[in-house]
């Protein structure tokens, strides 16, 4: 198997995973999880051999010129990785199997869980510094989505919105700072760049990159100030908590750190940042974890502690520290997986996680409370736990390091914090009095217990065997690994490290280490002691993580309201702003140097041009005409006519497809103004007509022509000087026209363009067409809906006229459907349906083409609607459906384009069929396909349409709003809106 | 003969601009329509060359019967005649939205309503 493929295997399974929720139970879903998760750690132990003697690597090419290859890369330090990610990934699924009851549920969460898996991989497993970016915000969002599993509830998102906010921000410092490292190393790729030596120490940029990169690992691995994060994505479901948040994710930035040690670290920038940081953060998390009353928020104050050791460690310049990061790694692995998994299962028995509320569960819940013993003492240092071994080797390190007597102070406090917080896990959860109280507010966790929990107060339900099964492996794996510390943690740790190290479970002497670790031990006890005294102190309040970055949230929100002053809808403001935007790039752009008007001459060539000149200048009238006619048909009509005359400049150019379009198209938008004209009420138009400044002597006028005629002439000014600047016959087209027939076996070249040259692009066109028609069908077919429109409706603001039914003609019969015009309707269809085929099969040598074609059609069908009116066309034409024609379209459209890849080619590389001459000059090829399915399409649209502007629904609506009450507006309902 | 095409197109898009302007909805969608129109036109004004027959190529791949016009711009004013129809639609059919939810087709009472 390959190494690709260990990435893929989790995505694959996540895809899969609600579809089997349905046919499997959800333990049988987790326990498949777990067994592909299983043989995934196998096969990552297949690899430990392999690695010693060199790191493996696989690359593909992704996107070659942005230098970014999907390349994995194996050494000791990502095998560790991957062996914690597969193998808590594993127990974690089993467990999470019986975590949930339903199997939507737990589909739904394993899908995210085996996806997170796969991400992780990547980030641990990647060899090329984009890649692992990547792969590091794909965690980022699925670790939003996990933590918004519940996302009814609101401390879920909230939780799940400063995760993503904080690891988003961290993440784009993290690809700035990837980029830095990729430009100055010379190359994107891990291996690369740790071979690069001192090339990035010695660097002008080495500060920004190595901020940047911190910047990166403390957001993600929850290092003081952006620790808040942590606690808040205790909204997960804790299956989630306990391999994101504690076991994986959160280590991202750890192995960040530890990936880039080797070149970057070992500086006084490296050290000073990574210790002071890393220090307060163990100090901070462990002081706010003995205090938090929520068993989850304890292990996750508790996490960002040890996260902080973790961090301090890999600042210290010897090798040893970056020793005792590594087993301190799994030591956190091994006992906070186990913590995280049994504070799920004491929430899903007894419906509460709550301390207070907690108490005496031994004796119903026995193998959990053993299981958190080993975990407990593990996570305090007790000897001979392994926990034990990462704290001497912790202590150890910080012996040797700078400033070593403040670092052992520092590091002895917390992890005298540490044991308190170890013994209240244990001694208040599973010792004591068993007073289990279930009180409305608690936090439980699995809604199917709720009720029942609610029912019976005193009620207890056991958790099943794999919820128990999970955390006792890891614990056990707390006292396996101290007494395997030869031959399996050794070896690993030493290939993750690259270098031989001394390591062993008890000291041969009573040294300073540990002496301290024993007095930690004392002090902790004491502390936990004396819990009840210090849990009623009251700490002075100082500014929190949540609040501060609200803070900035709300100025954020504040800016963005100062920004939004500026969008006041007046289209003239913005007009305004684009106006002058664009004459600074003008003058900015050197257009305006005379040298380039060289080639301005007005020359005429025959009789055309002069009928070209005339139909210029009678669109131009007509446009004109247009603005200056009051009654908005009549100015519809002068438009028509502007349009017609452009028609005619079409053909005079000539440009015979083109302006058969630009006729057909016309007709139908001129039918169209008419229609939605009769829709839209008179007196509503009368009085926008009557209000309407048209008078010299108004000031209004004057502004408006002022900046249209601004605009107008920058625009002249362009177009002139575009065109003058043009290039000649060495454009594009030459080429087209030479090879259009050969490579196409279409001899109208605008055709061979449209299907062929620029295929991909018409495709894109005639869906976004096809989404415009859907658009106009959902606007006008369904009833208004909108928040803003509710509150009005509900304010009752607006001065409701009466629609006059009159106006509605277009629904009822219509007044033009006469013996003769349906006559007249009846043939058209037929008619136009000839036309159309004609135009498809000589679109090649003839004008028009598909779009002429489906407009034809479109024409035929609108005059039904016209002349029959909705129901009736309905009822006599029920194969017209548009959704059908415009699906169908596209998919033809579609295919042809995919048709190139039989024969290994690109998306619409090229025309099949293409010297496939039928008798009468007919041809077909594969553009034939193309064409019938940008006719289908547009006919489709146009239907969609004309059915929504005839959809008689809309009268409905219209009825059921004329029943509503209706109030004046009053002054104070105004101003709150 | 391209540069009074491109003048007329400053010329129609000015008016366009206009039209947008003004309170009457409907006639900021015929604004809408003018600006399509004045692009198409310069479109074609934009043409690398002055042709006399339509652009149908024999087998040589020889326009049949004199020069062509730049068949490439008709290729892209063909497929934007239809996009603007489309846009054009969904314009209008915003507007009959607005008359529906504001009982006007005044953007400037439209303003005040919401405000």
């Amino acid at each position: 198997m390959d190494i690709a493929l260990a990435i893929g295997l989790p995505f694959a399974l996540a895809a899969a995973a609600m579809p089997l929720s349905r046919r499997l139970s959800a333990p049988a879903l987790g326990s498949l999880m777990a067994t592909v998760l299983v043989a995934l750690f196998l096969f990552f132990v297949t690899y430990a051999p392999t690695i010693s003697a060199g790191a493996v690597e696989r690359s593909f090419e992704w996107v070659p010129s942005l230098k970014l290859n999907l390349t994995f890369y194996l050494d000791g330090l990502a095998l560790l990785f991957a062996l914690i990610v597969t193998g808590v990934g594993a127990l974690v699924m089993l467990y999470t199997g019986s975590y949930f009851e339903s199997p939507e549920q737990a589909g739904r969460f394993l899908m995210l869980m085996m996806a997170f898996s796969g991400a992780m991989l990547g980030v641990v497993l990647a060899g090329n510094v984009l890649t692992l970016f990547i792969a590091w915000e794909l965690t980022s969002v699925i670790s939003f989505l996990l933590i918004g599993f519940k996302g009814k509830e609101r401390s879920a998102r909230v939780g799940a919105m400063m995760a993503l906010i904080v690891t988003g921000s961290g993440g784009l410092a993290l690809l700035l700072g990837l980029m830095f490292v990729g430009a100055v190393a010379g190359s994107y790729e891990i291996s690369a760049i740790l071979n690069s030596g001192n090339v990035l120490r010695d660097h002008a940029a080495f500060v920004p990159i190595v901020i940047l990169l911190m910047l990166g690992a403390f957001t993600k691995s929850a290092q003081f100030p952006f620790h808040f994060w942590l606690p808040n994505a205790m909204a997960a479901p804790t299956p989630a908590s306990a391999f994101l948040h504690s076991a994986t994710m959160v280590k991202a930035g750890v192995y960040l750190l530890l990936r880039f040690y080797p070149v970057l670290g070992n500086n006084d920038l490296w050290t000073g940042g990574l210790l002071t940081i890393g220090m307060l953060t163990m100090f901070i998390g462990a002081f706010w974890a003995i205090r938090q009353r929520d068993l989850k928020a304890c292990l996750a104050f508790s996490t960002v502690s040890w996260l902080g050791a973790l961090v301090a460690l890999i600042g210290l310049p010897s090798s040893y520290g970056l020793m005792a990061a590594l087993v301190g790694i799994l030591a956190h692995a091994l006992y906070k997986g186990a913590l995280f998994l049994i504070a799920g299962a004491v929430d899903h028995s007894v419906g509460t996680r709550n301390l207070d509320e907690l108490g005496g569960l031994q004796a119903k819940m026995r193998g959990f409370a053993v299981a958190t013993g080993i975990a407990a003492l593990s996570m305090a240092g007790v000897p001979p736990l392994f926990g034990f071994v990462a704290k001497e080797v912790l202590l150890k390190a910080m012996e040797k390091s700078p400033a070593a007597d403040v670092l052992l102070g520092v590091v002895t406090f917390a992890a005298a914090l540490t044991v308190t917080m170890a013994l209240i896990l244990f001694w208040d959860v599973f010792m004591g009095k068993y007073r289990v109280q279930v009180s409305s507010g608690s936090a439980h966790e699995s809604h199917t217990h709720s009720n029942s929990a609610h029912a019976d107060q005193s009620h207890h339900h056991n958790a099943p065997f794999p919820m128990l099964l999970a955390p006792s492996t890891l614990a056990v794996g707390s006292i396996l690994f101290s007494f395997l510390i030869d031959p399996i943690v050794k070896p690993l740790v030493e290939s993750a490290l690259g270098k031989p190290i001394k390591l062993y479970l008890l000291p041969s002497e009573l040294d300073r280490a540990f002496q301290l670790s024993l007095l930690a031990l004392g002090i902790g006890f004491v502390i936990f002691l004396a819990r009840r005294y210090w849990l009623s102190l009251r700490l002075p309040a100082l500014p929190s993580g949540p609040q501060v970055y609200r803070a900035i949230l709300n100025s954020i929100d504040a800016f963005g309201d100062l920004l939004l002053r500026l969008q006041n809808g007046k289209i003239r403001f913005y007009l305004l702003f684009m106006l002058s935007a664009l004459i600074l790039f003008v003058i900015a752009s050197g257009i305006v140097e005379p040298s380039r008007w060289a080639r301005l001459n007005i020359s005429f060539r025959d009789a055309a041009d002069m009928l070209k000149i005339v139909l210029l200048i009678i669109s131009l009238v007509a446009t004109f005409a247009s603005i200056l006619i009051k009654r908005h048909i009549l100015a519809a009509l002068s438009l028509g006519v502007a349009g017609y005359s452009i028609g005619g400049l079409f053909l005079l150019e000539p440009a015979p497809d083109v302006a058969l379009v630009q006729f057909l198209v016309e007709t139908l938008s001129t039918v169209l103004i008419i229609l939605i004209l009769a829709k839209t009420s008179t007196k509503e138009r009368e009085k926008v007509i009557n209000r309407t400044e048209r008078s010299l002597r108004h000031p209004k006028v004057w502004r408006d022509i002022a900046i249209s005629s601004a605009i107008g002439g920058l625009v002249t000014f362009l177009a002139v000087a575009a065109v003058v600047n043009r290039p000649s016959r060495q454009s594009v087209a030459e080429w087209h026209l030479e090879n259009a027939l050969r490579l196409t076996g279409i001899n109208d070249v605008a055709a061979a363009i449209i299907t062929d040259f620029r295929g991909i692009d018409t495709m894109i066109e005639i869906t976004v067409f096809g989404m415009a028609s859907v658009a106009v069908y959902t606007l006008l077919t369904r009833p208004p809906a909108g928040k803003i429109w509710r509150r009005l409706q509900r304010g009752n603001h607006l001065e409701v006229t009466e629609t006059e039914p009159a106006e509605l003609t277009v629904n009822t019969t219509p007044r033009i459907s006469t013996p003769l015009t349906r006559f007249g309707a009846l043939l058209v269809l037929p008619f136009s349906a000839l036309i159309a085929i004609g135009q498809i099969l000589y679109a090649s040598s003839a004008p028009g083409d598909g779009f002429t074609a489906g407009v034809v059609l479109g024409l035929g069908v609108a005059v039904w609607y016209v002349v029959f009116g909705y129901q009736e066309t309905k009822r006599r034409l029920p194969w017209l459906s548009s959704r059908f024609f415009v699906s169908a379209g596209l998919a033809l459209a579609f295919t042809n384009g995919a048709l190139p890849f039989i024969f290994g080619r690109e998306f619409g590389a090229i025309t099949l069929l293409k010297d496939l001459n039928l008798p009468a000059g007919l041809k077909f090829s594969s553009t034939t396909l193309f064409e019938i399915g940008i006719c289908l399409t547009v006919l489709g649209g146009i239907c969609a349409i004309m059915e929504a502007i005839a959809s008689p629904k809309e009268v409905e609506a219209e009825e059921k709003r004329k029943t509503q009450t209706v109030e004046i507006p009053k002054v104070e309902e105004v101003e709150k809106l | 003969m391209s540069v009074l095409f491109a003048i007329a197109t400053g010329i129609m898009f000015g008016m366009g601009i206009y039209q947008l302007l003004r309170r009457d909805l409907i006639k900021a969608a015929f604004g809408f329509y003018i600006l399509f129109t004045a692009i198409n036109l310069f479109l074609l004004a934009a043409g690398a060359f002055e042709g006399t027959v339509p652009a149908y190529v024999d087998e040589q791949g020889r326009v049949v019967g004199g020069t062509s016009s730049d068949p490439l711009v008709q290729a892209l004013i063909l497929t934007a005649i239809v996009i603007s129809f489309g846009t054009y639609t969904l314009l209008l059919s915003f507007i009959v939205l607005a008359s529906r939810r504001f009982r006007t087709v005044d953007s400037d009472e439209i303003d005040d309503l919401i405000r």
